[in-house]
């Protein structure tokens, strides 16, 4: 089954100068995101997962390779309509809800912002026929259109947030670890949501983590991603079936379990750039198996067809 | 045996109900800046005096060059009665007239040099903090702007285009906005990369409507704030300036000429000299503690 791309990244790199020279955040990403899927990316605190996220919707600039969003490139200048297009496409939900809204606006400005930029209505009553609509689909109430920001709770701030980017009516939405800054009672309830509006308006996602069971809950692929390269890409099932790369089974083995015998029978692995010899033969990222896609060299590639045996 | 207890319907959107009254930013603004007693009585005060000062002139005709009295003596140096309140000066005018008189062109050119200074220096200082290119032009200027003392700028400006009113308030505006325009700038960039400002770019907000809406309403504490420092500055300057004998034309009735006019007869005639003194700091200090008082009221951390 032939599956539309909606969105490659090709060899990309993304620097920032860092004294005279320059950090390189993130190096040689490579990966599709199919319509209509939920793409992760899994890695730990300063891996580069948000700068991919970033450069998607264009905050941070690129220096090398190609974002291609529905067959056009998107990181290199664009022309007015073409940039219209791509902002109203794409968009994103930020991590903090805590600064993500404008506090000295109210929920209707902060969720009709959007729609005032591109003019995406014929009268004041559509706008806010639209508005209303939209906090609905997120479970908020009409009265709350003349409440400011800091009038809400966490959980109800992020879904104003989601609502924000779900009034453009984008076909690919980044979110940027929506439920980290959550409490954990509502987590799911945001998860929940977003799942459901995802089956509803065939979005596809573009979802960066950290926390391995909310991926695994959501996602129907992962890249792993460790100090700014992608070190495994497969399917949930098979990552979690057999994970190769021994940076994803390390983290594999951290995730907690909610059984003390086991909890302590469990054996953490812990993992070294040493691991890898790679003096002789240079890695590359390859299809190990179909849809399954690892950061290795030629020795280690025979080491992972035998485990996948 | 009684049903102690029952089914009871869960309705979700009760949770999402907010049960605190409406907020309201200006609404809340003031009725933290009433609850300071000391800003009311000076509110009343300024009041007042910027009232006097407005209508007063307009029926004394007052004009420092004038002395209809100048030839009777019984009417020199009269201390404060019933029929001249704030007594006589040494050429038989009212010093009531003068006084106001004098107030009323120190209130003008304040009022009139702030609001241009305050407008350029926002404008500019606003798009300074935003454009980084811009930023690196404007800042090479500042830095030759800023190592000139003001006082030397007006003084040298009133030498080259003459005394008087407007010119006088040319000269205090001239570079008068660069220091609030540096001030908005640093303020801006603080504000300028907060997340909230990077979700308006990812909607497509244009610059103009982030300055207006997302970074100058964080501003309005410290815009007021500046405000309540520039006009008692610029009335204090003004005074300066005209009792060094420079700015104004000797036709402008000025509290600053008045006084050092007066001084002359601060042990003979204390009334003379003490009188305009005290409302010139009136006016400075009333608006100064309004302003101040307003300025952290429009601070929404104080409305909880």
């Amino acid at each position: 089954m032939e599956r539309e791309v909606i969105l490659s990244v090709r060899d990309l790199e993304v620097s920032f100068p860092k004294g005279k020279g320059r950090f390189i955040a993130v190096r040689d990403a490579n990966f599709d995101i199919y319509k209509g899927e939920t793409f992760a990316l899994v890695g730990e605190s300063g891996s580069g997962k948000t700068t991919i996220g970033r450069s998607i919707i264009r905050i941070n600039p690129t220096s090398k390779g190609k974002i291609i969003f529905e067959g056009k490139v998107i990181n290199e200048k664009l022309s007015a309509e073409e940039d219209r297009q791509v902002i109203k496409n794409i968009q994103m939900i930020f991590q903090d809800p805590a600064t993500s809204l404008n506090e000295r606006a109210t929920i209707d400005y902060i969720i009709s912002e959007g729609l005032v930029n591109f003019k995406m209505f014929k009268s004041q009553e559509e706008r806010k026929a639209k508005v209303v609509k939209s906090l609905a689909e997120v479970g908020l109430l009409q009265e709350h259109v003349t409440r400011y920001p800091h009038e809400f709770s966490g959980g109800q701030r992020q879904r104003i947030g989601i609502a924000r980017a779900m009034i453009m009516e984008p076909k690919l939405i980044i979110a940027d670890e929506p439920i980290s800054a959550l409490d954990v009672s509502i987590r799911a309830q945001v998860l929940n949501l977003m799942k459901t509006l995802q089956e509803e308006k065939g979005l596809t996602y573009l979802f960066i983590a950290h926390d391995l069971s909310v991926v695994r809950f959501i996602s129907d692929r992962i890249a792993v991603i460790h100090l700014g390269r992608i070190v495994e890409l497969a399917n949930t099932a098979d990552l979690f079936l057999h994970p190769l790369h021994p940076y994803t089974r390390s983290l594999l083995s951290a995730v907690p379990m909610p059984d003390p015998i086991s909890e302590k029978a469990k054996e953490l692995m812990v993992y070294t750039e040493n691991l890898h010899d790679y003096s002789v033969h240079q890695p590359s990222f390859v299809e190990i198996a179909p849809g399954h896609f690892v950061w290795a060299n030629e020795p280690e590639l025979e080491q992972y067809r035998e485990l996948l045996k | 045996m009684e049903k102690k207890f029952q089914f009871v319907e869960i309705d979700e959107q009760a949770s999402e109900h907010i049960a605190a009254p409406h907020y309201s930013y200006w609404k809340s603004v003031f009725r933290t800046f009433f609850k300071s007693k000391l800003a009311i009585a000076m509110l009343i005060l300024a009041t007042i005096i910027f009232s006097i000062a407005m209508i007063q002139p307009l029926f004394s005709n007052y004009d420092p060059l004038n002395s209809p009295n100048i030839l009777d003596f019984s009417l020199r140096f009269n201390p404060p009665n019933s029929q001249n309140w704030f007594g006589t000066d040494n050429v038989g005018n009212s010093l009531f007239d003068a006084v106001w008189a004098g107030t009323r062109t120190s209130i003008l050119i304040s009022f009139i040099s702030t609001a241009i200074n305050l407008t350029l220096g926002i404008a500019v200082g606003a798009f300074w903090g935003y454009s980084k290119k811009f930023d690196k032009v404007m800042l090479e200027i500042y830095n030759v702007v800023a190592n000139v003392p003001f006082l030397l700028v007006v003084t040298m400006m009133l030498y080259v285009i003459g005394y008087g009113f407007w010119k006088l308030i040319f000269a205090l505006t001239i570079t008068g906005w660069f220091g609030i325009a540096y001030f908005i700038r640093t303020q801006v960039m603080i504000i300028r990369d907060r997340e909230y400002n990077l979700v308006s770019r990812c909607l497509g907000t244009p610059t103009s409507r982030m300055i207006t809406r997302n970074i100058l309403p964080y501003l309005t504490s410290v815009i007021v704030t500046l405000l309540s420092r520039e006009i008692p500055v610029i009335i204090s300057t003004e005074s300066v300036l005209s009792f060094l004998g420079i700015g104004l034309t000797a036709a402008t009735p000025s509290l600053g000429r008045m006084i050092s006019q007066y001084t002359s007869f601060i042990n003979a005639y204390p009334y003379l000299f003490w009188i305009p003194v005290s409302i010139l700091a009136s006016v400075s200090i009333s608006f100064y503690i309004v302003g101040q008082t307003f300025a952290d009221a429009s601070d929404p951390k104080t409305h909880m």
